[in-house]
Order: C-alpha cells, then sequence, then structure tokens
C-alpha cells in the first residue's frame, strides 16, 4: 500500500476517521496508533520489531535523561554559586553519554539496513584492488519502511530533550505516535517533537470542514501524480535507460522531465500526506515551497524537501560549525583572510557534512555521493562568488532586483538543479556523464521540428495535457507565493464555482489521470531512501 | 545596539533592521551569514551563543538578537 | 443535517458527471439498445450486430493466444475474444448468451480450462473490485479523449483488438512440461457440468456449433483435464481440439511473457494461424475481406497494422526466410 492507492485514499483513511470518531475521547490517540501500526505491519510486517525498538530507545533514553536533569536541579539548588558550573558540566557529559548510546542504537540499525551492502560491496572492491584473498560476505536485507524518516524524528527528538528545547514525553503513546503516525512514516516530512505530538494527541472528533479540507488537499496531490508525474514516467523511463540512442535535445528533456516528474511526485505526495493529517486536525509542516521560485541554489534546498534540510541544518550545521574546535579555527581564519572568507571555512566544512550526508541519506551509492557533492560545491561557490557578482553588477550597473535579472536566475538556477536530478535519477555515475557529455555533443537541432519527442511514448495531446496542468500548478503556485489560502477563498465562493472547482479537478484526474494500459505508474519514489 | 546593526549592515547591507521583523523566515539571512554574525557577536560582546541558541525565534530581527545577547550576558 | 444533504447532493451530481462522460468516451454501437454498463462490460455489444462469425470465450488463455485480427488477415473470418482473467464458468455462460443474442456467430470456440475452475473460490475482493468495474467503466474507457479529440464521434473508432490483448513481453519458460500422457482424470465440479449444459443447449437453440479448446500453456493445462474434457466431447458429441497436444512449432523461449504460462504475440500468431486454418475446413464460413459491411475490422486491421508494424513486419520476413 502507498498513499496513492485507492485502497489508502478511499478505505484505509476512511475506516481509520470512522473508528476514530466513534471511539471514547479517551483512547482516541490509541486508535490513531494502532492504524499506524496496522498501516507499517501491512508494508513491512514483523520490521515493525525496529520501529518498536526506536520508540522504545528514545522514550527510555529520553526518560533517563529528564531523571538526570531533575537530580542536577536538587544539587544545584543546594550548591554555592561558584561550583554550579562544574555540576551543570558533569551532569550534562552524563546526559550525553544518553543521547550518544541512544544515537548509536539508532544510527546502527539505519546503517545496517540501507549501507551495508554498500559499504562491503566496496570494502571488498578494496580488498580486490590490494589483492588480499579474502572477502566480506554481502548482506542485504529488506528495510523496514519509512527507517530513514523515523530514525531521523527520533534523533531530533532526543538532542532536542538534551538540549532541554523540549521537555521528555512520559507518554508513551504520545511519543509512538509521533514517531508513526501512518501518513508521515513512509515518506516523512521528518518533523519535530514540537511540530506535531501535542496536536496528535488533541483527541478533537474529525469534524465536516477538516474532512473537506484534507480531501481536497489529497485531491490536489493526486492531480500532480496521475495528471503530470504519471504520465511522463515511461518517456523518462525510455530516455534514461537507453540513452544512447537519443541526442542532446532528447536527453535534456528527460532531464527536465525527470525533475518534473520528481516534484510532482514527492509533493504530490506531501499533498497526500499533509491532508490525511488535516482531517485529524494535526498541522503536518509542509515539504515544499514553490522550489523554482528561489534565486539560486541554496534557497532552492530551503524550498524543496524542506523538512530534510531544515534537520540537517539544526543538527549536523549548525553542532559542527558551532563546535569550540571550528569556532576557534574561523576566529584564527578571519583574521587572515578577512570578514566574509574567514567566516566561510567553518561554514564550508560543515556544509561539507551536510552535503555528504545528505547524499547518502538518499541512498548507500556513488551517484547520490556525487549528488551531494554536486550541491555542496554550487552552494559554496555561490557564496564565495556573491561579493564579487554584487561588486561587478554594481560596475555593470545591473539591477539585481529587475524582472530580467531575476528570470535569468531562475533559469539558471533550474539548469543546475536539472543537472543534479539527471545524477540523482542516473543508475551509474558513468550513465550520468555520458548523458552530460551527449547532453552538450550531440545536438541534432532538427529534433525540435521532425516530430521524433512525440514518438517516445507522449503523444502531442499528451504533452498539451502536461502543459495546461502545468499551468494550473503554476496559477496555484504563484497564489501560494502570495500567501493566499487557496482553499479559503474557494469555500468563500457561492456553491455553484465551489462545486465547479472541485468537480474540474475530479473529473480531470479521472479522464486525464495517466493509469491503464500503456501507461506505468511511478512508484514512490521517496519511499526508497 | 547600534554597535549590532552596524555588524548586520556589514554583513547584508540589503536590509532595513530596524524594521524588518522576518530576518531568518524571510531569508533576509541565510545560514553561512548566521555563522559570520555568530562570530561578529561573540567577538564583539564577549558572550558565548550554544547551539540551542540557534532558532528562527532568536535571530528574526535585530531587537531579537540584541534581546538574545542581552540575556547570555546576564547568563 | 443541512452537511450531510449537501455531501448526498454533491455526490449525486458527481455520479450523473461521471456517467455522462463514460457515454461520452465509451467506444462501440448499440449504447441505446443494450445500455452503457451492458456495452462497457460485454465489449461484442459495441460491434455492428450480426457480423461476428466466431466468438471464443474463456480465460486470460483466451485473449492472449488467439488474435481475431490474424485470422482476418488470412482468411477474412470476423472472430471476437469475450475472454476474462480467471475467467468462472457461470461468466463464461453471460459472455456467450450476450454474444450469441446480439451477433448469431456460427461458431463458438469455448477454452476448456473454465470447466477446472471453482467458481466458489473466486477471490472475494475480486467480486468487489468486477462491481466496480461494471458501475464506472470509465476507469477502462478514459483515454478515450484522445480518440474524441483525433476522431470525434465515437461512430469512427475501430475496436482494434476484438477482445486480443497485444503482449510485446518475452520471458522465456525456465522449463517445459509436456503432456504427461497420465490416463486419470481431473473432476469437473457438478455445479461447472451444468452451467457446461446450458451452454449445450444455448448453442443447440441458436444454431451455434460449439467446439471445445484447450490453448498452449506450460503451467495449467495436464493430460488429467485433457482426458475429463475428451469425456465431456464425446459426451455431447462436440469436437475438442487440444492445442498441447499439437505441434504449432511454439518456441518457449521467445513465444511466452511469463515463463510459459501464457504466450505473446508470437505465440499467439501461431495459435491463430491454425484455428483459422481449422475454421477454413468446417465450410461454415465466408470470408468477407471484401464486404463494405464488415468496414469495422477493416479499419480494425488497418490499426492494428500501423500499431504494431514493427514487430509483425519481423515476423513476416522471419516466415519468409
Amino acid at each position: 500500500m502507498n498513499y496513492f492507492d485507492l485502497t489508502y485514499i478511499f478505505l484505509f483513511l476512511p475506516i481509520v476517521i470512522i473508528v476514530y470518531n466513534i471511539m471514547p475521547k479517551k483512547i482516541k490517540p490509541a486508535i490513531l496508533l494502532l492504524a499506524s501500526f496496522v498501516f507499517f505491519f501491512m508494508i513491512s510486517k514483523f520490521l515493525i520489531a525496529f520501529l518498536l525498538l526506536s520508540i522504545l530507545s528514545v522514550y527510555l533514553g529520553t526518560r533517563w535523561m529528564s531523571k538526570v536533569d531533575r537530580k542536577r536541579d536538587e544539587v544545584l539548588e543546594s550548591t554555592e554559586k561558584e561550583q554550579k558550573k562544574e555540576i551543570k558540566n558533569k551532569y550534562r557529559r552524563r546526559k550525553k553519554l544518553i543521547l550518544i548510546l541512544v544515537i548509536l542504537f539508532n544510527i546502527t540499525f539505519l546503517f545496517a539496513f540501507k549501507y551495508l551492502k554498500f559499504f562491503t560491496l566496496n570494502t571488498n572492491f578494496l580488498l580486490n584492488c590490494m589483492h588480499v584473498g579474502w572477502r566480506i560476505k554481502v548482506f542485504k536485507f529488506m528495510a523496514p519502511i519509512g527507517i530513514s524518516y523515523y530514525t531521523l524524528q527520533a534523533i531530533s527528538y532526543i538532542v532536542d530533550v538534551y538540549q532541554e528545547k523540549v521537555e521528555a514525553d512520559k507518554n508513551i503513546i504520545r511519543v509512538s505516535l509521533y514517531l508513526s503516525f501512518f501518513p508521515q512514516i513512509m515518506e516523512g516530512p521528518i518533523a519535530r517533537y514540537s511540530q506535531t505530538a501535542h496536536a496528535l494527541y488533541e483527541r478533537v472528533r474529525v469534524n465536516f470542514q477538516n474532512f473537506c479540507f484534507g480531501y481536497q488537499r489529497i485531491l490536489y496531490g493526486l492531480f500532480k501524480k496521475f495528471v503530470i508525474a504519471d504520465r511522463l514516467n515511461v518517456v523518462v523511463g525510455k530516455i534514461f535507460s537507453n540513452y544512447q540512442n537519443y541526442d542532446g535535445i532528447t536527453i535534456f528533456m528527460g532531464i527536465a522531465f525527470y525533475t518534473l516528474l520528481l516534484y510532482m511526485e514527492f509533493s504530490g505526495t506531501m499533498d497526500v500526506v499533509i491532508g490525511s493529517g488535516e482531517i485529524f486536525n494535526v498541522k503536518i509542516p509542509e515539504n515544499f515551497r514553490q522550489p523554482f521560485f528561489a534565486k539560486n541554489i541554496s534557497e532552492f534546498w530551503t524550498r524543496w524537501h524542506i523538512s530534510l534540510g531544515a534537520w540537517f541544518k539544526d543538527y549536523i550545521f549548525y553542532p559542527v560549525s558551532l563546535s569550540k574546535p571550528m569556532k576557534k579555527l574561523t576566529m584564527r581564519a578571519r583574521k587572515g583572510l578577512g570578514n566574509h572568507l574567514g567566516a566561510l571555512i567553518s561554514g564550508a566544512i560543515a556544509l561539507f557534512a551536510v552535503w555528504f550526508l545528505n547524499g547518502l541519506w538518499h541512498g548507500a551509492g556513488w551517484t547520490f555521493l556525487f549528488y551531494g557533492l554536486y550541491q555542496f560545491t554550487l552552494i559554496l561557490s555561490g557564496n564565495i562568488a556573491e561579493p564579487f557578482i554584487k561588486d561587478l553588477c554594481t560596475k555593470l550597473k545591473i539591477n539585481r532586483q529587475n524582472i530580467a535579472y531575476r528570470i535569468f536566475q531562475s533559469v539558471k538556477m533550474t539548469f543546475f538543479v536539472f543537472i543534479g536530478e539527471l545524477f540523482f535519477r542516473a543508475p551509474t555515475l558513468e550513465v550520468g556523464f555520458g548523458m552530460l557529455k551527449m547532453m552538450f555533443t550531440k545536438i541534432h537541432i532538427s529534433t525540435l521540428w521532425n516530430g521524433n519527442l512525440f514518438k517516445l511514448g507522449m503523444d502531442k495531446k499528451d504533452f498539451l495535457i502536461v502543459f495546461l496542468a502545468l499551468i494550473v500548478i503554476f496559477i496555484v503556485s504563484i497564489l501560494r507565493e502570495k500567501n493566499i489560502n487557496i482553499r479559503e477563498s474557494i469555500s468563500k465562493k457561492n456553491i455553484g464555482i465551489r462545486w465547479l472547482i472541485y468537480y474540474a479537478l475530479i473529473l480531470a484526474i479521472i479522464i486525464f489521470g495517466a493509469y491503464g494500459p500503456g501507461y506505468i505508474p511511478v512508484d514512490p519514489i521517496y519511499a526508497d531512501f | 545596539m547600534e554597535k549590532l546593526i552596524e555588524i548586520l549592515e556589514s554583513l547584508q547591507p540589503d536590509v532595513d533592521y530596524e524594521t524588518t521583523e522576518n530576518l531568518i523566515d524571510g531569508r533576509y539571512l541565510d545560514s553561512l551569514t548566521i555563522l559570520s554574525l555568530v562570530a561578529e557577536i561573540e567577538e564583539e560582546f564577549d558572550v558565548e551563543i550554544p547551539t540551542v541558541e540557534i532558532i528562527p525565534a532568536n535571530f528574526n530581527s535585530a531587537k531579537k538578537i540584541y534581546e538574545m545577547i542581552e540575556r547570555l550576558r546576564e547568563e | 443535517m443541512k452537511k450531510f444533504f449537501k455531501s448526498i447532493v454533491f455526490v449525486f451530481i458527481l455520479l450523473l458527471l461521471v456517467e455522462t462522460l463514460t457515454l461520452v468516451l465509451l467506444p462501440g454501437r448499440n449504447v441505446k439498445k443494450y445500455g452503457v454498463f451492458e456495452v462497457a462490460a460485454y465489449e461484442i455489444l459495441g460491434e455492428e450486430e450480426n457480423t461476428i462469425d466466431v466468438i471464443a470465450a474463456g480465460d486470460s488463455l483466451v485473449y492472449s493466444s488467439l488474435s481475431p485480427m490474424e485470422i482476418w488477415k488470412h482468411f477474412g473470418y470476423t472472430v471476437f475474444d469475450c475472454a476474462s482473467a480467471a475467467q468462472i464458468i457461470p461468466d463464461t455462460y453471460d459472455f456467450l448468451k450476450v454474444g450469441i443474442k446480439s451477433q448469431h456467430p456460427k461458431i463458438v470456440l469455448m477454452e476448456a480450462n473454465v470447466l477446472f475452475r471453482d467458481p466458489a473460490k473466486k477471490k472475494q475482493e475480486n467480486k468487489l473490485l468486477d462491481y466496480l468495474k461494471y458501475y464506472f467503466p470509465i476507469a477502462k474507457y478514459h483515454d478515450n479523449w484522445k480518440k474524441y479529440i483525433t476522431y470525434g464521434r465515437k461512430k469512427n473508432w475501430a475496436n482494434v483488438y476484438k477482445g486480443y490483448k497485444f503482449i510485446n513481453k518475452v520471458e522465456p519458460a525456465t522449463e517445459i512440461h509436456p503432456m504427461s500422457g497420465s490416463k486419470k482424470r481431473r473432476e469437473i465440479i457438478k455445479s461447472n457440468l451444468q452451467t457446461f449444459d446450458d451452454i449445450v443447449k444455448l448453442c443447440e437453440e441458436n444454431n451455434v456449433k460449439l467446439v471445445l479448446v484447450a490453448f498452449p500453456t506450460q503451467s495449467t493445462w495436464s493430460s488429467k483435464k485433457h482426458n475429463s474434457t475428451q469425456d465431456l466431447a464425446e459426451k455431447y458429441g462436440l469436437e475438442f481440439i487440444d492445442l498441447n497436444l499439437v505441434d504449432l512449432g511454439i518456441n518457449w523461449e521467445t513465444d511466452t511473457k511469463d515463463a510459459g504460462n501464457h504466450l505473446n504475440y508470437k505465440g499467439a500468431i501461431k495459435v491463430s494461424k491454425y484455428i483459422g486454418n481449422y475454421l477454413e475446413s468446417t465450410n461454415i464460413l465466408k470470408d468477407h475481406r471484401k464486404d463494405e459491411k464488415y468496414k469495422s475490422y477493416i479499419n480494425a486491421y488497418r490499426i492494428y497494422y500501423q500499431n504494431h508494424k514493427e514487430q509483425l513486419d519481423k515476423i513476416e520476413t522471419t516466415a519468409i526466410e
């Protein structure tokens, strides 16, 4: 089952809503938790044990931490001011030990399920190169669904407790629900404890408005997935698997289509996820904010898969760059290199760590590592170049706010995003570079009018539908960028217009959806990460 | 406060720091700029800013940043 | 309460819209006579009445093995596959009843494997799915908006495959199971025998020649099933063609789509030629290739050939070699 399955939308979700509503207030959270476990079990069967272990480790770890805190506060009350710092440090060390233990415990599972195979294969390759006679046996396990997501949530929660940003929760049901809420478990967003935990435990009935708003959001996600993403899938698959047979223009189209497919599939899934949460009055944080309206790559990553970027920023970037040795490095570098570049050094190291791990998080493979390093290089060079570009623009009297310059920025950024997603999708680095090379060297301009582009699985009518659907997405994006609540403003319209919009959306999905013979649906891409 | 605004302007001059109240949420300051800012503040005001304090609520306006500095000084 | 009432109205109007669109996108004729759902469920109702010579009924072995267009090309007979996945014999009866009533064919080829499938074991969820499919045929026909734009009104939309499913995939069979030659019988359950009796009567009443056929497969057919079917055929005085005992020249390395369970188009072409020859030998049917009344098949063949030019031409050239 995935979020686009009709069984999820028309069977699982309604059943959960009904049971949730008829059950007494007291056990409503337990119902949600049960539904989440059932959902998990339906996909991953007994691997649910690993989810339970993670939950338990985090729960016990945080409880233990709060015990240490209480003890510290007791001791602090009865000590002199001079000794306070020392006592604080003593207890902090104890908490740190718990923190490290719990994180290691969770990371071990993640490593075993996701990276062991890649790791052993490459070790064996090295052993081979060094002419060592023995090899490590290769293991590959079926990973529990969503392990990459709930592990990061678990880490964020225990770090937040460690830093006393949130209190350690006594209620194990709430903690479990926070870590395994069924709409989020498969593909995120990676929420913080402070964002969803309490809303999940509010125990309010599903009301008519939340139900309607939730399903409207889900409908919008279905539109993105069925009308656009699935329609592009056949063409993308063909171009990537036989790229040698095509020319540069076709390959470029394949890359652009893949980026679009990824955007529509993932943000569409998020619409279903957030809509599902909305039904139960849970505000799941947004994971996308009109990414293609960004000015540069750095901003792009604060608008695409927001929750992952935010996680890396808070739990990798700042802790690394603001650690004591890094701060010392910064101070020294600033004296030698000046303010801008000096601060950049520790930033660059932290940024490297972020993108190395970000690449790795997406999967064990050289393409993903390259993808991470590529983003790192772009962001860093953008930052280093920034003062020079600014100077240049002032000298050339270019107004950086004017529309032509903004369009230039968008085109440049989009192009860089395309190249990144090319390596994201390519099966090997070799293929990625091969496609990149062909994109620039084997250009047959006649492809644009000889009709070959329509022979890849999408005819002219399909192109037209994608184009029209994108206009809808574009208009919605502009409204969102202007902070207009679309569903709110639709619900204020009179019933005729309102229903017309809903009917149009539903019928568009039914008629123009790319399902049935001749189409291949996109598999949930981010569920594999 | 004036010193703080001076620092801010040296890092990112295109913002009116007296009035803007969404420095982080409005993406006026990105994470690398924050790093420079933290380093400058620590040097100028002789405080230590721990990671826990690096949240949008503390950095969204010059006033908020100053409040955080004051608070850290007292501790 | 007001909200509840409103929701009902909303859903009602939605259903109305969906069914209206179904009417627009549904291919085929005779909708007025038989109704939207019937024409959608039984594709054969969409054909011009009394133009089909042969109905082939049965499970997935039928729609993957017998290509009416191939028979049309070589013999000029109009064949239609009335097949569905894992078909049970009561469904076969329904298909035949509908088909015979609207088409008055001269020959019915009934696939023998359905005799051995227990209707009671049909999965409950499939039944629910069948209801959905019946009342929302738009899921199957939604893509016809393209035809609507290209050809306008549906009169011109040719049903290209006539019930056949063109499968291009190849997955070689890993093992080959020749018929064991066992003398044992596989029992046919009572209710199936009863339904078969009904089918025989239906054909007799309508003057249709009923022929039992077993299609080539490496997994679902056996000598035991063959023997039981042979007994049954003899009891009713029917012909029984077991294609598993005939050398059709099927190469199980290249002619199957799923390791020997079903044939792909290469296998289907071989089966279709054999069946065409058999139909010719009965001396009941006429060649309609030059008959204007059979325009639907003439058009269909043209599109069928266009759609699969690459594969079909390759077959022709290898045949000549």
